[in-house]
């Protein structure tokens, strides 16, 4: 190796051997290798996804990438037969309920910690934050029985208040840094316009938070919408569970399992968040641009 | 105070009446406190008493003290869980996510190189998907009866069919997992790489030192900071996996699954046994403790 064994970065350049020309026929190799290695790993990331996006669409799907007979009807009947339309609509309940609670407790504390200067703010935001190295699965025991205690298993409204307080932590971070960015000069003159403060949270914050407000709601919606863990073990009745369970219970239920169905589901399941994202691309863009620039 | 009253006399500047402040904060800490403090500290109780799901214990818990974590310490299921917990986050998430999601930065910096646009794109895929998806995909590539994808391709190259669910578990669930964290340690390694000058670099060439060389004495010097933190969320996020494994295996088969997420989730929701459970989650909190105060220690990071 390098005769060098300082980290210096200047120091690292010192002379290793003569210097030598690279053979053009090496840089060729090299580059070859390169692109081999970029495509191996796309197709590592891509290829498991080719079946679910065939069998969706194919008449006689199984667990195997075959040439499809195309068809939509796994999608029909993924929306005609027995539960599953239940099962989306309950995934849309929890989610969009558990985003709206988010968003507005995280709007109105995030105006709270970004213009009260407050003792023990500092230690309140970082407190949160460590919140998040806290495991899911470590506190989900607990959870549970807090929750039979409270008579809240079991129902949407405890599923929603669970999950609104679980992404609360990062939607505080990013709307408390958002408003930092709102003059305050804005806020004072809607208030000798005769605006109350939370007039003026309304009428002025608000319009201006939206690339932050975005990006929090897509984050807060993708962890709703995606969360296994959590239904699993707070919900018992099959009338309440939202996709991601009832896609586990029909794959677990192996002899019956209808891939077809459960391709299309997982087609249908994805649609939620990828269309939130197209609207909210360029809002999410612009917040985390606003990001960099601050620092 | 009113705000009537705030308006009449009062500089503007002053205007920061306290009595909002709780009705601001309020909802916010009322569920941090309730949803997520509330269960960490009553946890540790939990840990302390042999609370049951159901039966006779489940209506009079008793106080037992530090035994369930003298009975876990001495439990062989439960350390070979831990175990397999850290063979998990050691092969999936410190190995190969690190290098390939390395790699993956590496070649996005490459100037020369065409379809990088593309290309991050698609390493972004496996980390969007939710969960369930991301293990519904798995299950249909690794799938043995017949031809699962791996077997389509084995065939290809004329071996015979694999079940690798069953025969070899715990590699395909780290498999799966890399699989899944490329992206997050692209992006992160992608945003410090761009601290580091091209000059430095180009230099370093031009003086004879191999592109390994560079990276081993320039590149990671350099962004040792964010590697570290990148290695300190990866090892907290993946001792928390627990959905994209118990989807496809539920810990199994037998128990070579098991990690310890999934050992808390049976031992508290299958064997009902709460106390023991929560006790296990304690364990697993402490020993995440004390590893990021060791990465932090390592990176000389303040934290």
């Amino acid at each position: 190796m390098a005769a060098t064994t300082t980290v210096e970065p200047q120091a690292a350049t010192a002379p290793v051997s003569p210097p030598r020309r690279r053979t053009p026929t090496w840089s060729v190799v090299q580059r070859a290798l390169q692109y081999a290695l970029m495509v191996l790993l796309a197709l590592f990331c891509v290829v498991p996804f080719a079946w679910v996006a065939l069998t969706a669409v194919d008449a006689d799907g199984g667990p195997t990438v075959s040439l499809p007979a195309f068809t939509l009807d796994n999608f029909v009947r993924f929306f005609t037969d027995g539960g599953t339309p239940r099962l989306f609509l309950n995934s849309v309940i929890v989610s969009f309920a558990a985003t709206a609670l988010n968003l507005v407790c995280g709007l109105l504390g995030g105006y709270g910690l970004s213009r009260y200067r407050f003792r023990g703010r500092t230690t309140f935001m970082f407190g949160i934050l460590l919140i998040r190295v806290i495991p899911p699965p470590a506190t989900i025991v607990a959870l549970y029985l807090l929750m039979v205690k409270m008579q809240l298993d079991d129902s949407y409204l405890g599923l929603i208040l669970a999950e609104a307080a679980a992404a609360l932590p990062i939607t505080l971070w990013l709307l408390k840094g958002t408003i930092d960015a709102v003059p305050a000069e804005l806020e004072e003159a809607a208030w000798l316009d005769g605006n109350t403060r939370f007039g003026a949270i309304r009428r002025i914050i608000l319009p201006l938070v939206g690339p932050g407000l975005g990006a929090a709601a897509m984050l807060t919606f993708m962890h709703v919408w995606g969360d296994f863990l959590t239904p699993l073990v707070l919900l018992q009745s099959p009338d309440l569970y939202p996709l991601s369970i009832g896609l586990f219970r029909s794959f677990t239920a192996f002899h019956q399992v209808d891939w077809g169905v459960l391709a299309a589901s997982a087609l249908v399941y994805m649609a939620p968040p990828a269309v939130l994202y197209i609207f909210l691309r360029r809002h999410l863009m612009r917040s985390s641009l606003g990001g960099a620039i601050k620092g | 105070m009113t705000i009537a009253k705030a308006l009449s006399g009062r500089p503007i500047r002053r205007r920061r009446e306290r009595g909002v402040l709780p009705l601001l904060l309020g909802p916010s800490i009322v569920l941090i406190a309730v949803f997520v403090i509330a269960p960490a500290g009553y946890g540790i109780y939990l840990g302390l008493t042999d609370t049951q799901l159901t039966g006779w214990a489940a209506r009079d818990p008793q106080f037992v003290g530090l035994e369930n974590f003298r009975n876990l310490l001495g439990s062989e299921d439960f350390l070979a869980s831990l175990g397999r917990t850290g063979e998990f986050v050691l092969w999936s998430a410190i190995i190969g996510q690190t290098v390939l999601g390395m790699v993956a930065a590496l070649l996005l910096r490459t100037k020369w190189l065409r379809g990088k646009g593309l290309f991050g794109a698609l390493v972004l895929l496996p980390m969007v998907v939710p969960e369930v998806v991301a293990s519904l995909t798995w299950a249909s590539v690794l799938s043995s009866d017949g031809d699962g994808t791996l077997n389509r391709l084995l065939g290809l190259f004329g071996s015979g069919a694999a079940a690798p669910l069953q025969d070899h578990p715990m590699a395909s669930v780290v498999i799966i997992n890399v699989w899944r964290g490329i992206a997050l340690a692209m992006i992160m390694f992608q945003a410090a790489l761009e601290d580091v000058p091209d000059e430095l670099i180009e230099s370093a060439r031009m003086d004879g030192a191999s592109a390994l060389q560079v990276f081993r004495y320039i590149t990671l010097p350099l962004i040792r900071g964010p590697v570290f933190l990148y290695l300190l969320l990866t090892t907290i996020t993946t001792v928390g996996v627990f959905g994209l494994v118990y989807f496809l295996t539920q810990g199994g088969p037998g128990q070579e699954t098991e990690l310890a997420s999934i050992y808390i989730f049976h031992r508290a929701f299958q064997y009902s046994q709460i106390g023991l459970g929560s006790a296990a989650s304690v364990i697993l909190l402490v020993l995440l403790m004390i590893l990021g105060l060791t990465y932090a220690r390592l990176a000389k990071v303040e934290v």
